[in-house]
Formats: C-alpha cells, structure tokens, sequence
C-alpha cells in the first residue's frame, strides 16, 4: 500500500535520513521505533508532503506522491497525527473535528464520522465547546487522533502519541489505535520512542538508528530479539 | 459628551474595519502590510469613479470597489509576497516589500487619479439632532451602519463558515492545517484578497464623507498598524478593540485637547509607547507564530 524507496534527506547539509526503504501492507500496522534524533518524524513529514525528499520515493497505492502537496496527499488518503498533538488552541473541539473533515464534502457522512468519534471518545462530547488549548494532554490527544479520523483516512500516520501523556491514558490510546486498525480498516503507521507499547499493538516493525533502518520483521519477533531489548527496550525482560 | 462618544463609535468603526484586513493579512501570512492604506485610498478612488464620475448606483459602485481591491490582493499575493516568502528566510523582506508595494500604489493612484482631493455627491442629506446633544448627519448614520454591518458578517463569516474556518487553522497552526488538506497558497491568497477587500470597502465607505486623496494613504497604514499593536497582532477581537480604542481615544482627545494646539496625535503616540513597553503583545496579543 505504502512503499518508501531509498529515501535521502538532510537539513543544511546534515544528514537526517540514508537510504531508508519502508513497506507497509494494507490493513497492517507498522512501527517505526528509535531514539531522538532518529529520523521517525523526518520519514512521516515525507510521506505527508510536508518535507521533499532529497531523492528517493514515495508510491502510495501504485502512485509516487512524493511530488504531490500536502492537501494532495490528503485527498489521496493519508492523514497524520503530528508530534506534539498540534491542536488548533483557539478553536473548539467542535471546529478542530470539523476541521479534520475539511477534505471531504458529503454533509451527511461528516455528520456520521463525527458522531462515530465522540462514541469512540466520549470525554470529547464533554469537552465540545471547549477551546481546544484547555484541555489536557491526554485529551488533546484523544481529539486530534479524533481529527485524523475525520479525515476518513486509508492511512493514519501517529508520530509519538504517547508523548506526554498520563500512562492511565497510553494505554487507552493504544486500544484506540488496535480498534482503528481492526474495526475502521485504516493500516496504521505508528512512530514510538515507547518501544514496548509500539511493538505490542503492531504487526511488524522497523528500528532505526540515526538515519536509517537497523533491523526489522515481526512485531513478536522482535520483542524476544536480543538487539531491541538491549538497545530498544533498555535491557528490561 | 455624547457627541464626542458617537464621534468617536463613527470613525472607531471604520478604523475596525481597516485593522480586520490588516490583522487577517498578518495572521495568515505573516507579513505587516504597510500598503494597507494605499489599499484603503485605492478603494476610495474606485468608488469615486464608479459613483461619483459615472453616476452608477452606489451600492454597484461599493460591490466593484471590493471585487476590484480583492483581486488586487490576490494579485499581489500570488505574484510578490508568496513568491518572496518561499525565497527569504527573513522578516523583514515581506516588510521592504510591503513598504514598496505601498509607494507603488501612491504611484499608480498619483498617474491615474491625479493628486487633486475628490469628492462625491452625498448619499442622502439631512441631519439627526437630538436636543443639539447629539448632531449626526443622515449619511454618517448610514456608513456607520454599513461599516458595523460589515465587520459583523466578517466575524460570522470567520466564525461559522468552512472557508473561514480554515483561514483560522491555518493562522493557529500552519503545518496542521496543510495536514487537514487546506491548500496554504489558496487560502494564503483568499486572506490576502479579504484583507485588501476590507480596506477598499472603508475607503468606498468614507469617501462619501470626508473624500478622498492622495496623501491619506500612508497615515491610514500607519493608524492601521497602531490598531493592530494596540490590540495584539492577528487576534481578531483585538483588532476590532484597537480600532475602537484609536476611534475613541481621536474623538475625546481632538475635543479635549483642542485648546492646547494640534497635539492629539502626539499624545496618542506616548501613550502607545508606553503601553507598549508595558504590554509589547497589546491587549490580547496571542504569540501566534
Ligand atoms: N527542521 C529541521 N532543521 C534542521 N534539522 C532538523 C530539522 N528537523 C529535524 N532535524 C534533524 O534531523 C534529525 C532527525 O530528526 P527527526 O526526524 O525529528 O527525528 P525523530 O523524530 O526520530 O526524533 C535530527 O538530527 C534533527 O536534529
Ligand atoms: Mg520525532
């Protein structure tokens, strides 16, 4: 579904991602772990349009859309989840979801994502009125994931959603994230210096190191891999 | 006193207006336009033309002053200010170029317009007198009433359409918005084009008033930046407060400062220096990138 071939970017001349090749079938969910500094944002600011690659590329579903802007690739059917939650802070819950909506026009099936998102998560229902800046980190989080899906994306991109957040409220959001992929069908890349929770709700996995892919396979695998428990899961068994 | 208060609602609401288009431009992209005024003019100028000259309706004559001074923003944008934001790293080239930008249009409005100060027939004569209290010409009411009419289906347009909405995004968090699929040269150019709209519709607005010429462009801009300092860049709220508190603060000031000799503009100026040194975000300055 997704395919990143050879992939080449630096800022100012410092080198932020080597030939990094990524697959990712549809409906799977992939993770994408490594320490700071790695390149896992660099890699979905690429695939979002949001950065060039500096040569490399981006198929999504048989089309290279590493040429396309970031609205194109939205109305194509990738959405992400940015770093840092990015809230629009002056604007309501309300207006933020609708907002997630805005590359789609059908008033009535906006209607029914955005009913389908409070059900999903109900503390948005409470808090719709609300500026989106009061509310607390966990529940920004909540509701951007709630803005993505707005979208109605085939592919949902989530850079560190557990960044921040109560550990109480990782754990709901690592559910939220196994029911996206199982029950909506949207495949699922998921970015993580939470390297346990990432490798228990994926299916495969790749690890980087400044730049470029070290080592990847099956989530399961890779949980029992000697390497990415020294290196990945800080030695604990 | 009430005098000097409806004085001081007439010109704060225009001043409103003109802050919107300028906080709008800079909110969206960042860039301090100091050709607003010349926009402003250039609005004035289009009306005359259109109602004073060719004696067409006025309400035709304030539509096309719009639709001209949109596209002259759209313009403006797509073929300066976007193509140099890609470009500069740097503040301060979209300011060199606005600044520009306004001595063009002085240029362009000096060779077709001329120099001369214009006027045009009045929209309707007659004058309100309440118990000599409150004395308020017919036509004054009328482009007050245009103006607030104006800056509230600017504010529900911002607040409850999907265009507006989208102008919101984009000015709160420019990468988010692009993630939700909003094209940011589209809606770089929208903004752009409300904003010089709103200009040209308050120069259209109070050329039936006090006229239009030339040299007000330049001291518009400068009254625009000043709203949009006192209230805080890029707040919308703040912009309509600036407006009114420079509308005001001009009413009871050229009143009461009167007998002290031309001075109003003066103390106005220490006044927002030392406000500013205490308050450098204004009112409700919001750190909005
Ligand atoms: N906008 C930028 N300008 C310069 N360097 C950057 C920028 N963004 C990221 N980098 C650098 O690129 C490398 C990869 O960063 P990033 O993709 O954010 O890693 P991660 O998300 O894994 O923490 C880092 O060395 C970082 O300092
Ligand atoms: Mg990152």
């Amino acid at each position: 579904m997704l395919k990143l071939e050879n992939i080449e970017h630096y800022y100012d001349h410092v080198y932020a991602l080597k030939k990094v090749s990524i697959e990712l079938n549809e409906g799977e969910t992939v993770a994408l772990i490594g320490a700071n500094g790695a390149g896992k944002s660099s890699i979905l600011r690429i695939i979002t349009g949001l950065n060039k690659p500096k040569s490399g590329t981006v198929t999504f579903q048989g089309k290279a859309i590493n040429k396309m802007s970031p609205s194109q690739i939205v109305q194509a059917g990738i959405v992400m989840v940015p770093e840092g939650r990015r809230v629009f802070p002056y604007m309501s819950v309300r207006d933020n979801l609708l907002m997630g909506a805005f590359s789609r026009s059908s008033k009535t099936e906006i209607k029914n994502s955005l009913d389908q998102v409070l059900e999903r998560f109900p503390i948005l229902q409470e808090r719709y009125n609300q500026s989106a800046g009061t509310l607390s980190g966990g529940e920004q989080q909540m509701m951007v994931i709630g803005r993505a899906l707005m979208a109605k994306p085939k592919l949902l991109l989530l850079d560190e959603p557990s960044l921040g957040i109560a550990p109480k409220l990782v754990a709901e959001i690592a559910r939220a994230i196994i029911q996206i992929n199982k029950e909506e069908k949207v495949s699922v890349l998921l970015v993580e210096q939470n390297s346990r929770m990432a490798l228990r709700i994926s299916h495969r996995a790749y690890a980087m190191t400044t730049g470029s892919v070290a080592i990847s396979g099956k989530s399961a695998d890779l949980l029992e891999d000697d390497r990415i428990r020294a290196a990945y899961l800080g030695g604990e068994v | 006193m009430e005098q000097i208060l409806v004085n001081g609602a007439y010109l704060g609401a225009q001043y409103a207006l003109i802050a919107l288009g300028l906080t709008l431009i800079f909110a969206l992209m960042n860039v301090m336009n100091f050709a607003h005024g010349q926009m402003y003019v250039l609005g004035g100028f289009v009306t005359y033309t259109i109602y004073g000259q060719l004696g067409m309706p006025y309400a035709l004559a304030l539509f096309v002053t719009a639709i001209t001074l949109a596209v002259v923003g759209a313009v403006v944008e797509k073929f300066l200010f976007r193509p140099v934001i890609k470009r500069s790293q740097r503040d301060e080239s979209t300011m060199l170029l606005a600044a520009g930008l306004g001595f063009f249009l002085d240029a362009v409005i000096l060779l077709v317009f001329g120099e001369k100060q214009r006027g045009v027939p009045k929209l309707i004569n007659g004058v309100f007198n309440w118990d000599f209290r409150v004395i308020m010409p017919y036509d004054r009411i009328l482009i007050f009433a245009l103006a607030v009419a104006c800056i509230i289906g600017f504010m529900l347009f911002m607040q409850y359409s999907k265009t507006g909405r989208a102008l919101r995004a984009l000015a709160q968090d420019r990468d988010a918005a692009q993630l939700m699929g909003v094209d940011v040269d589209r809606y770089g150019m929208t903004g752009f084009a409300l904003g010089a709209m709103l200009a040209g519709i308050v120069g259209g607005l109070l050329v039936t008033i006090t006229g239009v010429n030339l040299g007000m462009g330049g001291p518009t801009s400068t009254k625009a930046f000043m709203m949009v300092m006192i209230g805080g860049a890029g707040v919308i709220p703040g912009a309509i407060f600036g407006g009114l508190i420079l509308g005001f603060m001009e009413s009871i000031l050229l009143s009461t400062l009167a007998s002290y000799g031309d001075i109003t503009y003066l103390v106005i100026f220490v006044s927002l220096m030392i406000f500013l040194a205490i308050r450098p975000n204004g009112l409700m300055g919001k750190p909005w990138g």
